[in-house]
């Protein structure tokens, strides 16, 4: 049993912090969520396909979470369908009260937190360092909160390291990355819509948290009271315990973050291949692959000891400069319609007409 | 489409291919086959667990072809298919032979790499040209399906044979726009039945001890299945070729009451032909007929039915006993006719019927006012 001071700081406050950080990080998480469903429906009209993929991916982890509460709930599963547009789930029971409030908690806060998990599982078994518990001495609340960022910024440092890292000629890299772009791209709770008025915001996902949590303040009076009750037994108990479930959800939300954040450079070139002709746009793609292994190639014979961050520099150097020099030389056309103009063929097979 | 081809006003609706994505399943067995060999290569090379392939070279191709045909037998069996796992087979036989042929032992793993990218590549190519060989012509009166790269395959489907459509659209066709369209025809064109088959023998040991392996199987059920040169492959847009073939299939399938108005006009049809023949045979014996004809109007018909038939057909009142016996039969065959018509009538659709009626009754009040 551990030593514990007994204060208000100690026996109140401190149970706060771990809580304060999660949420702060949650917020990160949607806030950079939001930025990237902004670029994906600015991309809507060009890439109808990529967008169609990012909703699919949204829609699956959504309905899987929903489907994941009416487990959890016992309530069953008596249909289940992902369409590009939407996710269906029905329960065999239709239950009520405290069951039917948790598996709708899955559905608002799922999307947020289990696909992250996943790729924290899975960068757990790649990656494998990072992952530190904080180490508590005095228990107050600045000191519980200092714990978690130590926790979390130790994971964010080697994370990154690893991602400075990375072997593009690794097969289990390359499959971790693209783990976290598929991830990255659906690691959100609401839908890109094909109209202006269909595109759901932060504050929509907000309002629906907001409107599920006041409906029943008493189940969240009864989660307060467990939390605390689980804070306090771990207080005398194991410290660590209560701190590192929080730690835990924070990692997943820095994952997701990660995950988003390196969506955002494949969406950045994509948006800036649009300023480029046809055919020619390939090139920026093709860069990417072909710089990376040249210089591989080239560090073979010429070693030196950062192999891999000095070769995806180059990658990334080479691409960005290929990419700029054909926007300014390759330009498209600029009188191009803001819609993309879809044709039919007509009966001759050989003119073409606007679709009606 | 040679518009020798066509028939008689026949019009082209929309000539159509599958998507370059429609045949993933095909492509995905290419993909494999790269990234396997490439992860073998890496694997057996450069990985840290290369020291365990370095006890003999055979290793990484015996590594490499037990998962190939073990992902074979898997696809296999999900996809209820066995050409996928003979096809990964004449792969992994086709490896051996090239080794042991070019005497490539020493360097397996880099063959392995090698050889993975180019059947790969000759896969692609063998994909994209069999979809290529796929044409299908959707014109106002039919559906035309050409396929096959050497042995080229043709059917067509007019849109009243077709009973039932099937659709359906995977999450790369529902990503990508396309998706296929089986049209089901009454004789049973489209649909099909699954059904797989594997066994296996392991024998333990030299006397008793043996194990049989029997997997696979399927239960015998109708399902819409074509052969995608039998079928709408993949076509795209997905949306707008359905709802134009269910137009099409609409516009040339008779509804309930349009069957109905089609029986009931034939019978119209029929009984006219038939009035016709008798009213010519009447006019063809009529020169016998003239000096025994007494036309008395105001003679009391026999029935009420004779006196209906009196308003349209005056020719019938005529007494039967001044006619011929032919006549008589002629005239008695006409009565049935009518007969016949007038329950028609009351069988046909309701609507006609009323219309029919205030037209009726419109002119008996206009006979009534012009009688007054």
């Amino acid at each position: 049993m551990a030593n514990v001071p007994l204060n208000i700081d100690v026996l109140f406050v401190a149970a706060l912090a771990p809580i304060l950080g999660v949420v702060a990080f949650w917020f990160l998480q949607m806030f950079f969520i939001e930025i990237q469903k902004r670029m994906l429906s600015r991309l809507r009209h060009r890439h109808e396909a990529f967008c169609r993929f990012t909703n699919y991916i949204g829609i699956l982890f959504q309905t899987i979470c929903q489907a994941l509460g009416y487990t959890v709930t016992r309530s069953g599963i008596a249909a289940f369908q992902v369409t590009v547009n939407y996710g269906k789930v029905e329960p065999k029971k239709e239950k009520k009260g405290v069951f039917e409030w948790v598996a709708r908690s899955f559905l608002l806060f799922g999307p947020f937190f289990i696909p992250a998990g996943l790729v924290l599982l899975v960068s757990y078994f790649i990656i494998g360092k990072g992952f530190v518990f904080p180490t508590l001495v005095q228990y107050t609340f600045v000191e519980s909160l200092t714990g978690f960022w130590v926790s979390l910024s130790t994971f964010a440092i080697d994370f990154a390291g690893f991602l400075i890292n990375i072997d593009l000629l690794n097969p289990l890299h390359v499959g971790f990355l693209f783990v976290l772009l598929f991830f990255g791209l659906g690691i959100r709770p609401s839908y890109i819509g094909q109209e202006r008025k269909e595109k759901i915001d932060i504050l929509h996902d907000l309002r629906h948290i907001k409107d599920h949590l006041v409906e029943k303040p008493l189940y969240i009076l009864a989660i307060i009271l467990i939390l605390y009750v689980f804070y306090v037994l771990s207080l005398f108990l194991k410290p660590v315990l209560y701190v590192g479930l929080f730690t835990i959800l924070g990692w997943m939300s820095l994952t997701a973050v990660i995950a988003i954040l390196l969506t955002f450079p494949v969406l950045f070139l994509i948006k800036a291949t649009d300023e480029i002709r046809p055919h020619w746009k390939l090139i920026p793609f093709v860069t990417l692959a072909v710089s990376y292994v040249l210089a591989r190639v080239f560090f073979i014979y010429f070693p030196t000891k950062q192999v891999e961050p000095v070769s995806l520099l180059v990658m990334l150097l080479s691409t960005i400069l290929m990419t700029i020099l054909l926007i300014k030389y390759k330009r498209t056309n600029r009188f191009k319609t803001a819609t993309k103009m879809k044709h039919v063929r007509v009966a001759d097979g050989k003119k073409r007409t606007p679709k009606k | 489409m040679v518009k020798k081809e066509l028939l008689k006003n026949e019009q082209v609706e929309r000539v159509l291919s599958p998507h370059p994505l429609s045949f993933m399943k095909l492509q995905a067995l290419c993909i494999f086959v790269i990234v396997w060999g490439i992860v073998v290569w890496w694997l057996t090379k450069f990985s840290e667990y290369a020291s365990m392939f370095s006890g003999n070279n055979w290793y990484p191709l015996i590594l490499w072809g037990l998962v190939l045909l073990l992902i074979g037998v898997v696809a296999s069996l999900v996809a209820i298919q066995w050409t996928i796992f003979f096809l990964y087979l004449f792969v992994f036989a086709g490896a051996v032979g090239l080794i042991f042929w070019q005497h490539w032992e020493n360097d397996i793993p880099l063959f392995i790499f090698i050889y993975s990218i180019a059947v790969s590549i000759i896969g692609f190519l063998i994909v994209e040209l069999y979809r290529r060989s796929h044409k299908y012509i959707i014109t106002n009166l039919r559906i035309i399906f050409k396929g096959g790269i050497f042995t080229k395959r043709e059917r067509t489907i007019r849109y009243d044979k077709i009973a039932d459509i099937d659709a359906k659209q995977g999450v790369l066709g529902q990503i990508f726009g396309f998706g296929t369209i089986i049209p089901v025809s009454e004789s049973g064109f489209g649909l099909g039945s699954d059904k797989t088959m594997a066994a296996g023998g392991v024998e333990v040991g030299t006397k008793k001890a043996r194990l049989f392996g029997f997997a696979g199987g399927g239960k015998e059920v109708q399902t819409p299945i074509a052969r995608s040169y039998y079928e709408l492959h993949g076509v795209y847009p997905y949306k707008d070729v359905k709802q134009l073939v269910e137009t099409l299939v609409q516009s040339h399938v008779p509804t309930q009451y349009q069957k109905e108005q089609i029986e009931f006009e034939k019978q119209q049809v029929d009984i006219q032909t038939q009035m016709r023949d008798l009213l010519h045979k009447q006019v063809n014996e009529k020169p016998r007929r003239k000096a025994g004809r007494q036309p008395n109007e105001e003679e009391e018909p026999e029935d009420e039915e004779v006196d209906e038939e009196k308003v349209t057909k005056k020719k019938t009142v005529v007494p039967e006993e001044t006619f011929q016996p032919e006549q008589v039969d002629i005239q008695q065959q006409m009565k049935e006719l009518l007969k016949k018509q007038k329950t028609a009538r009351v069988t046909q659709p309701e609507e006609e019927v009323e219309e029919e009626e205030t037209e009726e009754a419109e002119k008996d009040e206009e006979e009534e006012k012009e009688g007054k």
